[in-house]
């Protein structure tokens, strides 16, 4: 696959005159990676000195780093079979008819529009809605937000960027975090200035002729003094990829009496991994929100967390995971409190069915000093199956006595009293599980958007009607 | 008997002069080099095992002398249970007395991968310790009742003690271990509890190691078919304890309740491990462990419930709680649920942690304590919930008069 850069395409294989690089023209576009394909995504971008030795060094990061033996099974990634750059949003499905049957048919049981469809699918481009988001960028402009794909950011707002990229989520954080950084592209970038409060929430939809769910994709938002913004990335709708790695980094800064909440629904095909790295700072009275949504994938590890940095500042966190046949949900989140008066909870609900297995996974960790603070965990699953596995793991370190920090967890079955009391009045069995499961999931779904919270419950009747009878 | 050194630590030549030393069977001699074997195979823990994460080995004294004489622990047995066939002895004088039985049960039990190195090295090593059999049918009512004394002589002491109640039978079994403060030691107390069909026991560990003593112990209990066993372990003192409780719910209709209670202050360090491992159907398996914490001391709890894919039916809990009564105490409560099957009855956990209500402390001053009453009252309040799942009055009153040096109790309480 090439891209058509016809400047790049004039470079003479041997320049005789001047500096040139001995490797092959464009070496990113084949698969595998090492340092050359890291400085070559950064020069193919045109970014800056900075950014090319920060890729650098976190790819050397990436290199020395162990793979992570906790968790799902991670042997089936092949780093050097996974394309670092490609344009576009990294699915290089051509047409309709690659698109598995399963993908199509929820589509359609969904009722999402065919343009709407073709794209989330990675078959045709943006979904002509131009005029619509047209007029919601110009009103985020009046307000003095910035919100742009990543990658035009560094070139427009590089002192804004340079001043917060990273330092959230450091180059030498997790392998994972560090592979991103190494390869980053696309993802949102969002700055909210001091007390403004942005009505709607924020889809990367809006965002005209940018890349979207890259594979690295990077996202950075940054709510300054008293402002508020809702961002949501991803949909209920399954999103094809041929991409077999898809490894985000998120780094959000919720400034003094901010507030922020980042809804995610990740519903990648199922031969997808997805290893995220998400992590929030939450500074005096802000309050961070992360609802974090797993159905797709065929791996997913990603625990959102937040940092309590100032005092007041609180956190929560609701993970609903749901794992069908061959499918490993590893999610959760964490809240370390390092300043006194904060509160935090974490809800998590998951679901497992066929041969799924969903994993809480989680901390809490209080820094001593940290009086008065307050943290409750609930985690609760539910297993469909006989086969299906479900497991929690709620770390938490508590160095602080003034503190009021619990966790419970319940794990359990559709009972057949309540199936049985569902069927007699009417309902089959596929409708009936599908009620019992929508009304566990119910506490979470009522925080998402309207449209998400009615595709959610969609989804959920269409695997119950593929798992029963 | 004098307390005799072997002159280099354990080792395999220490492990074989054990043998010769007390003219040990054949087949004992190998198991022991069997341990070895296994115990250098598997190493020492590295810190990276989940298990091991929160307790490092770095400064255990591991190249103290071996005790290979360890004064002999009291062993009190009814002469009229002697006469039923109940053995309540040293397992040294177990193994010349009852060689068959021994053979037939000692250290036959798996543990998990991460305890393997530690668990295969303290049962090569093992010197002293209790034996208790209690053949099929038998009840016992009154409490047997072992107490360890360690010498202050700065050893690696690795007893195993070995408790094998038979088909139907019943017992009660308390173990006392102590030693004198301000002495450097290894104590690597190992416990085998098995538990036969239709078998009632119930097992306490009550262990009062001195100040500069390093526990690295296990506890492997074995529940067959519709046997019911409740284990109390109560840790007071040590400086360091690393203590794998690993509970195998082997026996269909199998019952196990796991009390824990943990009084640690100075800069103590306490780490326990759990295993409720549901592998026959229709099992239950309930555990509470609870700790007060003053000082600077440090409590790790990291326990996980499994529910295997052919046990159906089971009902589980895992409950820890966490009192913090000091600015630099600290806890780590971590209850995992691996669960592969969704035929469950019942299955979940609980944690807490934090400091005593501060609207208990003020009510309990209203009426006319102090504050020091109050927190006393308190922590006496919170272990109550355990306290009274003791279902012998003999052993409840040994574990609060421990208890007392910790946290002060009511005098009345001790003496009934």
């Amino acid at each position: 696959m090439a891209i058509p850069n016809q400047a790049l395409e004039q470079i003479p294989d041997s320049y005789k005159y001047g500096w040139h690089d001995a490797e092959q023209p464009l070496p990113v576009f084949k698969k595998g990676l090492d340092a050359d394909v890291v400085a070559e995504i950064s020069r193919i971008k045109g970014e800056p000195e900075w950014m090319t030795k920060l890729r650098l060094k976190a790819y050397r990061h990436f290199e020395s780093r162990p793979m992570p033996t906790w968790g799902g099974d991670m042997s089936g990634i092949d780093f050097q079979d996974i394309y670092y750059y490609v344009t576009g949003t990294g699915k290089s499905v051509q047409s309709w008819d690659d698109v598995p049957d399963y993908i199509r048919r929820t589509y359609d049981r969904l009722g999402i529009p065919e343009a709407e469809k073709k794209y989330l699918a990675g078959v045709g481009g943006q979904y002509d809605s131009e005029v619509v988001y047209h007029n919601i960028r110009s009103e985020l402009e009046a307000q003095g937000v910035i919100f742009m794909g990543t990658d035009q950011a560094l070139k427009e707002h590089e002192e804004l960027f340079r001043e917060y990229f990273g330092t959230i989520i450091p180059a030498n954080d997790n392998k994972l975090a560090a592979l991103n950084t190494a390869v980053w592209s696309g993802g949102s970038f969002i700055y909210v200035p001091p007390g403004v409060h942005v009505e709607l929430p924020l889809q990367a939809y809006f965002r005209i002729n940018t890349e979207n769910m890259g594979q690295f994709e990077r996202t950075l938002i940054i709510a300054d003094e008293g402002s508020s913004v809702h961002y949501v990335e991803g949909c209920t709708a399954p999103t094809f990829s041929t991409a077999a790695l898809h490894s985000a980094v998120v780094e959000i800064i919720v400034k003094k009496g901010a507030r922020v909440r980042y809804t995610t629904i990740q519903n990648w095909s199922h031969n997808v991994y997805n290893l995220v790295t998400k992590r929030a700072v939450a500074y005096e009275d802000a309050v961070m929100e992360w609802v974090d949504g797993n159905l797709g994938s065929h791996l997913t590890m990603k625990y959102p967390s937040i940092y309590l940095l100032g005092e007041r500042a609180h956190g929560e966190v609701l993970s609903i995971a749901f794992a069908g046949d061959g499918q490993h949900q590893d999610a959760g989140g964490k809240v370390i409190h390092a300043a006194p008066n904060t509160t935090s909870l974490i809800t998590s609900k998951s679901i497992s069915q066929g041969s799924g297995r969903t994993s809480y996974r989680g901390l809490v960790k209080v820094y001593p000093g940290c009086a008065k603070s307050k943290s409750t965990v609930r985690c609760d699953a539910l297993i469909l199956s006989d086969e299906a596995r479900s497991d929690t793991y709620p770390y938490m370190e508590i160095d602080e006595e003034d503190v009021t920090i619990g966790h419970e967890a319940t794990v359990s079955k559709v009972g057949s009293e309540q199936l049985f009391y569902l069927m007699s009045r009417g309902l089959n069995e596929a409708e009936a599980s599908a009620m019992i499961v929508n009304g566990f999931i119910e506490p979470i779904v009522k925080e998402l958007p309207m449209e998400y919270a009615v595709e959610m419950n969609r989804l959920i009747q269409l695997q119950m009607e593929g798992a029963v009878g | 008997m004098t307390v005799q050194t072997a002159a280099e630590p354990l080792d395999a030549a220490a492990v074989a002069r054990l043998s010769a030393r007390h003219d040990e069977p054949d087949w004992l001699r190998d198991l022991r080099a069997a341990w070895w074997q296994r115990a250098e195979e598997a190493g020492w823990p590295t810190g990276q095992e989940e298990e091991w994460r929160r307790t490092s080995l770095a400064e255990l004294p591991r190249d103290l002398p071996l005790l290979t004489d360890p004064p002999p622990a009291d062993h009190p047995l009814d002469p009229a249970l002697a006469a039923a066939g109940v053995i309540f002895t040293d397992l040294a004088t177990a193994v010349r007395e009852h060689p068959d039985l021994v053979r037939r049960h000692l250290g036959l039990r798996e543990t998990i991968a991460p305890q393997a190195g530690i668990w295969a090295r303290a049962q090569a090593g093992w010197t002293g310790g209790t034996f208790a059999y209690i053949p099929v049918g038998v009840r016992v009512d009154t409490v047997l009742h072992a107490r360890h004394r360690l010498p202050a002589t700065g050893h690696a002491y690795l007893p195993h003690s070995l408790i094998v109640v038979e088909r139907d039978a019943q017992a009660t079994v308390l173990q006392e271990i102590e030693s004198p403060d301000g002495q450097p030691a290894w104590f690597g107390g190992t416990t085998e509890l098995i538990a036969g069909e239709a078998a009632r026991v119930r097992f306490a560990n009550l262990q009062r190691l001195g100040d500069a003593v390093w526990q690295i112990g296990a506890q492997r209990v074995e529940v067959g078919r519709d046997a019911e066993v409740t284990t109390l372990d109560a840790e007071i003192g040590s400086a360091v304890t690393k203590v794998g409780l690993d509970v195998r719910m082997a026996g269909k209709g199998g019952t196990s309740r796991l009390l824990g209670l943990l009084a640690a202050g100075g800069s103590q360090h306490i780490d326990i491990n759990t295993v409720q491992d549901l592998v026959a159907s229709h099992t239950t398996s309930d555990l509470l462990y609870l700790s007060a914490l003053y000082d600077e001391a440090r409590a790790a709890f990291y326990g996980v419930t499994k529910v295997r894919p052919e046990a159906k039916g089971t009902s589980s809990y895992q409950e820890c709680r966490n009192l913090l009564l000091s600015p630099k105490a600290g806890a780590e409560p971590i209850p995992v649920l691996e669960i592969e099957t969704n035929d469950i009855l019942r299955c979940g956990h609980g944690a807490t942690a934090g400091a005593i209500d501060p609207v208990q402390l003020f009510y309990a001053q209203t009426r006319g304590l102090d504050a020091e009453e109050a927190e006393r009252m308190i922590v006496r309040g919170f272990f109550e919930q355990v306290v009274a799942q003791i279902g012998s009055v003999p052993i409840r009153a040994r574990v609060l008069q421990a208890l007392a040096a910790r946290i002060g109790t009511d005098d009345q309480e001790v003496a009934a």
